[in-house]
């Protein structure tokens, strides 16, 4: 049961892609092998399953968009009654929130990815700094 | 609320999923048929919530009590209680608790547990708590009993003392008060202390009512009708006592081993903290400075105000460290009075630092328990929080008249 | 190939950046993993037990609380274990093990007191940070390469 239990994983995948959309990503892994189960969820779709097959069907949706399609492994199961907030009196998980805030910069980070893939130069930014006290003092003056 | 019916209770909570605690929080809401729920909350809530609240805690997890706790009192979260849990010694989730804490209590009239816990806090340590939080959601009705009707006993069996009283038609007509050794037996022998005093015999009793360490064990044996944790018992004797059964009051149990101070409204319990880590801040702290002075622990009160605290030295609480440093001042010269007062004053202000910050202290301030006729006691909390601090009659006997009264409600059922 | 630390201990983004780059990343998701899954303890929702507070006293004393003490027996071999590391600061709010401030000032000051290689920048805000924010990370990830494979080098 312990040795089952290592070698299951669950991985969450997240797509942010023009041209892929979850349910692509989800019709990839029911052509693939019988050993995976998935679940789509608001901010991406899990994939449990043996660690290779996890791990070669994951490969196959990244590759459809590698870009924008984004992987994290994830700790507990779906729907493991300890998390599920049906079975443990209501509450997101705690993962949740950030997870959301993340997935809303995904678009950026795959703008970023393609960019880099095709040698764009990188614009250098001017990092505001604090405004100096004599700054300050300048602006104070001006405007008494 | 039905009486079988799960008590819902908003889990609000830092650090118990980490400290490995979390395991004994569930089974203690089990064991009392309550479950566990982690309110709802709107996602978006989140990112004001340090303003909207008005702390901006460093921690996530702070932040996340505070929303849960705005979602509790909000209604979005329907709920029958709230438990507030943050590690022990964590400054920070001190500070949120206590205001959360605080903030429920003023927004809603649901009950509220505020607990700090460590690694090594058990099921069994919560127990008593937890079971009073599910009582106040569960038999607020029978907690709002104001007169005792009927021939009725409450026996309280303490951890130093059992007490037992025979009330009829709202009048207390015998008392018994002995020493607790054997569980059973001294429960027995109080109970016909008071059965005697108020010539009745045991079968005429129309309902008893237990409370206290031995609760349970002598519920069974004399079939008691109600069986309950101490804090809603003493809570509703002390307002029943001292007749101050409308409106606020606080309450404060100084207990042969441990302590509760309750917040109560209309004689329920709102806010409550019991404290049983430290024997300095108990009876038995006073019970032994009796006994190194040579004084029976009933004269011990009676010096002590006579003395001034302030003459002696005392470094620690510690029930072994403190005693010695009383015993120290005897040795340089300090009088019996001054030690006597000493050791109120200790007691008193440990249960302040440790205990009164979990509850808000709002006049008329009640003490009940054995050591509320240690005339020294109340003397110096009354000095320690500069107010009247009343000590109704028969305090020592509140666990037994509460659960005589509350055991009433079962004689008209 | 490195082990690679992220801070925060459970992104998406780091996590999958430092797997794309060809690096492994030590994540938060698969030390709960190993705790959920364990066999034998029935501690929910983790596993995690009055042990780990006290495995957590290597990092940090008995006064510190016990929810830092057992987020740290979990972050702390991760530490341990790591070859290099990626702190990202200004993160929006995460909850659970990334949910107590003591905890993460305490993690990043182990992951910075490693002498290993170590990159610290901010969650981007717009898409030129946001390039700025990949093209560091990446070309950080390439060096570790470099870095890894002169040094494996240096020991034949």
């Amino acid at each position: 049961m312990a040795e089952e239990n290592n070698d299951v994983i669950t991985k969450l995948v997240v797509t942010s892609s023009d041209s892929v959309l979850p349910i692509d990503a989800a019709m990839k892994v029911y052509e693939s092998s019988t050993d995976i189960v998935i679940k789509e969820t608001c901010f991406g779709t899990m994939v449990t399953g043996p660690r290779e097959a996890v791990n070669k069907v994951v490969k196959e949706i990244v590759d459809l968009d590698k870009n924008h399609i984004f992987v994290k492994e994830r700790g507990f199961p779906p729907g493991d009654d300890r998390r599920c907030r049906a079975s443990r009196g209501g509450g997101s998980r705690p993962g949740f929130y950030f997870l959301k805030e993340e997935a809303m910069m995904l678009p950026m980070i795959g703008k970023a990815l393609d960019k880099y893939d095709e040698h764009v130069p990188l614009k250098e930014i001017e990092h505001k700094k604090k405004l100096g006290v004599k700054d300050l003092q300048d602006i104070v003056e001006s405007s008494l | 609320m039905n009486e079988d019916a799960v008590v819902k209770v908003a889990l609000v909570s830092c650090g118990s999923e980490y400290a490995g605690v979390h395991g004994e929080l569930t089974s203690v809401a089990e064991s009392v048929n309550a479950k566990l729920v982690y309110p709802e909350i709107e996602i978006d809530i989140l990112d004001d919530i340090g303003k909207d609240f008005g702390i901006e805690a460093a921690s996530p997890d702070l932040c996340l009590m505070m929303a849960r706790a705005k979602a509790v009192v909000e209604g979005l979260s329907d709920v029958d209680g709230v438990f507030i849990t943050s590690c022990f010694r964590c400054a920070e989730a001190a500070i949120v608790r206590n205001e959360i804490r605080r903030y429920i209590n003023k927004h809603s009239d649901l009950p509220v547990i505020s607990y700090s816990f460590t690694e090594r806090t058990t099921a069994a340590t919560l127990l008593t708590r937890m079971e009073a939080l599910t009582t106040i959601a569960r038999r607020r009705h029978l907690l709002a009993r104001e007169k005792q009707s009927g021939l009725t006993a409450g026996i309280d069996s303490g951890s130093t003392t059992t007490k037992a009283v025979i009330m009829r038609d709202n009048e207390i007509i015998g008392s018994g008060w002995v020493p607790t050794i054997k569980v059973i037996d001294s429960a027995t022998e109080a109970f016909n202390q008071a059965l005697e005093e108020a010539g009745v015999k045991q079968e005429d009793i129309q309902a008893i009512g237990t409370t206290g360490y031995g609760r349970f064990l002598i519920g069974k044996h004399f079939g008691a009708k109600l069986i309950q944790e101490e804090i809603t018992v003493n809570s509703k004797g002390a307002v029943y006592l001292a007749d101050t059964q409308k409106g606020h009051a606080t309450v404060i149990d100084i207990g042969g081993m441990d302590n509760k101070a309750i917040s109560v409204d209309d004689g329920i319990p709102g806010m409550f903290t019991m404290g049983g880590i430290c024997a300095g801040a108990s009876g038995r702290f006073l019970d032994m400075t009796a006994k190194r002075l040579g004084v029976d622990i009933t004269e011990l009160g009676a010096l002590a105000v006579k003395g001034m605290e302030q003459n002696v030295d005392m470094n620690s609480y510690c029930i072994v460290f403190g005693i010695q440093s009383l015993v120290n001042s005897l040795a340089k010269g300090s009088t019996p009075e001054d030690v006597a007062a000493a050791a109120c004053h200790s007691v008193v202000e440990q249960i302040f630092e440790q205990q009164l910050q979990e509850v808000d202290v709002k006049e008329p301030l009640i003490l009940v328990g054995g050591s509320s006729l240690i005339e020294g006691v109340p003397k110096a909390l009354g000095e320690l929080l500069k107010i009247n601090v009343l000590v109704p009659p028969n305090s020592h006997l509140i666990g037994a008249v509460g659960s005589a009264l509350l055991a009433s409600g079962y004689v008209e059922e | 190939m490195a082990k690679v630390i992220i801070y925060p201990t459970n992104s998406l983004i780091l996590s999958d950046l430092v797997q794309r780059f060809g690096h492994t990343p030590l994540a938060m998701m698969e030390k709960i993993k190993e705790k959920v899954t364990t066999v034998g303890v029935d501690s929910p929702p983790m596993n995690i037990t009055a042990e780990e507070p006290k495995h957590g006293l290597k990092y940090a004393a008995v006064e510190v609380p016990a929810g830092v003490r057992g987020r740290m027996a979990i972050v702390g071999p991760m530490i341990e274990e790591a070859e290099a590391g990626i702190i990202v600061g200004e993160s929006p709010m995460a909850f659970g093990c990334m949910g107590c401030a003591r905890t993460n000032e305490l993690t990043k000051y182990l992951i910075r007191s490693r002498e290993m290689p170590l990159l610290e920048l901010e969650f981007p805000k717009d898409d030129d940070e946001g390039q700025e924010f990949v093209y560091r990370i990446a070309e950080f990830l390439k060096s570790l390469d470099e870095v890894k494979g002169e040094s494996e080098e240096a020991t034949e």
